[in-house]
């Protein structure tokens, strides 16, 4: 089993994906990415269901970086999916999009986004970024029960 | 006519009394009675003269002498006599020659004669006496008393006449004037009907006199020229036939209300014409129901009327293309957020992956590789800032601003903060005076604007002079310009007119790098919120830029 802490992205555009797991690379961080590249994707790796069942490879993630622009269901459609899921309702999700749309920041909010970043456009400042959001949400946030565990 | 002798005028007693052209007061008859008479003594011996005059002195009357029958006729000529005494015996013409002649005008027929004679004569003499028109017949010797008595009453009957004559002269005048008065009066009612019935055919209004039988009786020829059609016709038929249909009721319910005796303050309704066109009337009209007449005053106000529709479209027209902007502004909304995102998206990877380039491959990419990814790295952050700005503008137009006052002396305070990379690097100096006016502004607005003028002082500076910036504030009456000066390179003169335009730059290269949306910004920003902006420069002499917004009111 896979022990380094799991974080979800989830991008539809393939060059952002790339760059992102540039971004990761480059930080040179002891994670486990994964990838889904649409709103339904997410809520099907989120629920363990499809090709995402087997939870020893697809595990729940500690992080979701989610885009608000995705195809099928919107970023902010699978947030407030989550936000109304018995077990997901604790996971810390950041949205990382390039909107800065005042609707899109103040409706992920509403929704109960942990936070909404937006995708900066030069390499180095992406790698930063990468850096901080890990070390923050990983590291220094203390992380609530999530999943099967909670109640316990 | 005695009143109008002259030497009566200047005879005592009777001096005051002038012509007769006017009234005169019962007084004025009285004084006729006092006036003396005049007597006229006829006789070719002055002797006899004398005596006649000794004895009608007492009578205090004027007493006229003719020694011959011609000196009579002279004197009766010029004046009214009482009475007259003639001798018949004369030389030349006797007394009744004279007498004939006295009779034969119109004048003196009836003038009295008392005929005197010494000739103690025949009958026949007595009978000539008569029948040429004497009165009386006297002989010498005369009795005195006899003579005075009868001189006395003639002189009392002419008096007495004279008044009646008076009297009816002065009833006449009175009747005279009276009837010029009354011709005057009538003169003055025509003239005055004649003006009135100018100002009714000649008033470009519509006057009429219609009857509560619903009949025009009057109308003025101004309803011929609107309607057209001719004053009898319109006379002849009910004048609800002139109404418009859909007009008839409310027409009928105002007349109903008039024949009550209420006032018509103004109501419109449309006529026909007698082009088969109809014309909108707007009219007052006031009821006199004692002689059961409507007056009307009427006005065409179809110009009007087709002006205030024509309002009506062009309001509506208007609403529609309000709705139309509307909608095009939310599509440019929505086009912005697609700039934002869509565009930026792409650009983001093309600028990623140059860098991943740079940093993963820069082995294999060469000099001469790492050069061209380099270019696309710096063409990729200005279009990035192109774009920011582009959408800082287009955000500015679109964007509801609420305006409050604005304490410029934080609000700058925390620009300056912003800026304070650029600053430490060009090691500039940005003075802002303390208590800055209190301006009325969009505090995120006024930040961007700022931001960019500042922005522009610290970067538009000879790289040899180290900038510096001052602002401070102008209070105006009430208004306040905000002064942003630098001691940077200037802008020709040529160029400070275009500078505050979209896309507009004045450098290119490195140096003074820009997208020249800054100062659009600037403008757009400033005259969203109601304000103007300017700036005052010479090349090489640094630039003062103005922004110029309302004060706040004191409290």
């Amino acid at each position: 089993m896979n022990s380094k802490p799991v974080i979800l992205h989830v991008e539809d555009d393939p060059n952002d994906v790339v760059l992102i797991g540039l971004a990761f690379r480059k930080a040179d961080l002891a994670i486990n990415l994964q990838v889904v590249n649409d709103g339904e994707q997410a809520v099907q790796y989120l629920s363990g269901e499809g090709p995402y069942a087997d939870r020893h490879t697809f595990p729940i993630p500690a992080l979701v970086l989610l885009d608000v622009k995705l195809p099928r269901r919107s970023g902010l459609e699978v947030l407030s999916w989550a936000r109304g899921c018995e077990q997901l309702r604790r996971l810390p999700i950041v949205m990382l999009t390039s909107s800065n749309q005042a609707a899109d920041v103040n409706r992920a909010y509403d929704l109960m986004a942990n936070s909404y970043l937006v995708k900066p456009s030069a390499l180095e400042d992406l790698v930063d970024l990468v850096k901080k959001v890990t070390a923050y949400w990983l590291e220094l946030n203390v992380k609530p029960l999530i999943g099967e565990d909670e109640g316990v | 006519m005695s009143t109008k002798q002259t030497w009566l005028a200047a005879t005592p007693g009777s001096g005051s009394v002038g012509p007769v052209e006017h009234l005169r007061s019962n007084g004025d008859l009285e004084e006729a009675a006092g006036r003396r008479a005049n007597i006229l003594l006829v006789d070719d011996r002055p002797e006899k003269l004398l005596a006649l005059e000794a004895v009608l002195g007492p009578l205090d009357q004027n007493l006229v002498r003719a020694r011959s029958g011609k000196e009579a006729l002279r004197h009766l000529l010029r004046e009214q006599f009482a009475v007259i005494l003639l001798d018949v015996a004369m030389p030349g013409m006797d007394g009744f020659e004279t007498a004939s002649l006295i009779r034969q005008r119109p004048q003196t027929e009836h003038t009295p004669i008392i005929f005197i004679t010494s000739i103690n004569d025949t009958e026949n003499h007595i009978a000539q006496g008569y029948s040429l028109g004497a009165v009386d017949y006297m002989l010498t010797p005369i009795v005195p008393e006899v003579l005075k008595a009868k001189v006395a009453v003639f002189v009392d009957l002419f008096k007495k006449s004279e008044q009646v004559r008076d009297q009816a002269r002065q009833l006449h005048a009175f009747e005279e004037a009276q009837h010029r008065r009354e011709l005057a009066e009538a003169v003055d009612r025509l003239e005055a009907e004649t003006k009135r019935n100018r100002f009714f055919s000649l008033a470009i209004d519509m006057l009429a006199i219609a009857g509560f039988d619903g009949y025009f009786k009057q109308v003025n020829p101004a309803w011929h020229k609107v309607l057209g059609f001719p004053e009898e016709e319109l006379k002849s038929r009910p004048l609800m036939d002139f109404v418009h249909k859909e007009d008839h009721s409310g027409t009928l319910r105002e007349f109903k209300r008039l024949m009550l005796g209420s006032t018509t303050e103004y109501f419109e309704n449309r006529y026909h014409c007698s082009d088969g066109s109809y014309r909108w009337l707007g009219w007052t009209a006031a009821p006199f129901p004692a002689e059961r007449l409507v007056y009307i005053f009427a006005r065409d106000i179809t110009n009007q009327k087709h002006a205030e529709s024509e309002i009506q479209h062009l309001n509506s027209q208007l609403k529609q293309r309000v709705k139309d902007l509307m909608e095009i502004n939310k599509e440019l909304e929505a086009f912005n957020y697609s700039i934002s995102h869509d565009l930026r998206g792409p650009l983001r990877s093309m600028q990623g992956f140059a860098c991943a380039l740079l940093e993963e491959c820069s082995e294999e990419l060469g000099e001469g590789g790492r050069e061209y990814a380099s270019r696309i790295v710096s063409s990729g952050r200005y279009m990035d800032t192109l774009l920011r700005d582009l959408l800082a503008y287009s955000r500015l137009t679109a964007a509801e601003l609420t305006l409050s006052p604005i304490d410029l002396n934080a609000l700058l305070a925390d620009v300056i903060e912003q800026l304070q990379n650029e600053i430490e690097e060009k090691k500039a100096v940005v003075n802002v005076e303390p208590s800055l006016d209190l301006v009325v502004g969009h505090a995120p607005t006024l930040r961007h604007v700022f931001g960019n003028l500042i922005g522009n002082a610290l970067k538009f500076t000879d790289p040899t002079t180290r900038p510096q910036v001052r602002i401070h504030t102008e209070a105006g009456t009430d208004s306040v310009r905000v002064w942003v000066e630098d001691n940077g390179i200037g802008i020709a003169p040529e160029h400070q007119g275009r500078i505050f335009g979209l896309f507009e730059r004045l450098h290119s290269g490195p140096a003074y790098s820009g997208t020249g949306v800054g100062l659009a910004i600037v403008r757009k920003g400033v005259e969203r919120m109601g304000g103007r902006v300017g700036v005052e420069s010479k090349v090489g002499k640094g630039s003062r830029f103005w922004v110029e917004l309302a004060a706040a009111p004191r409290t």
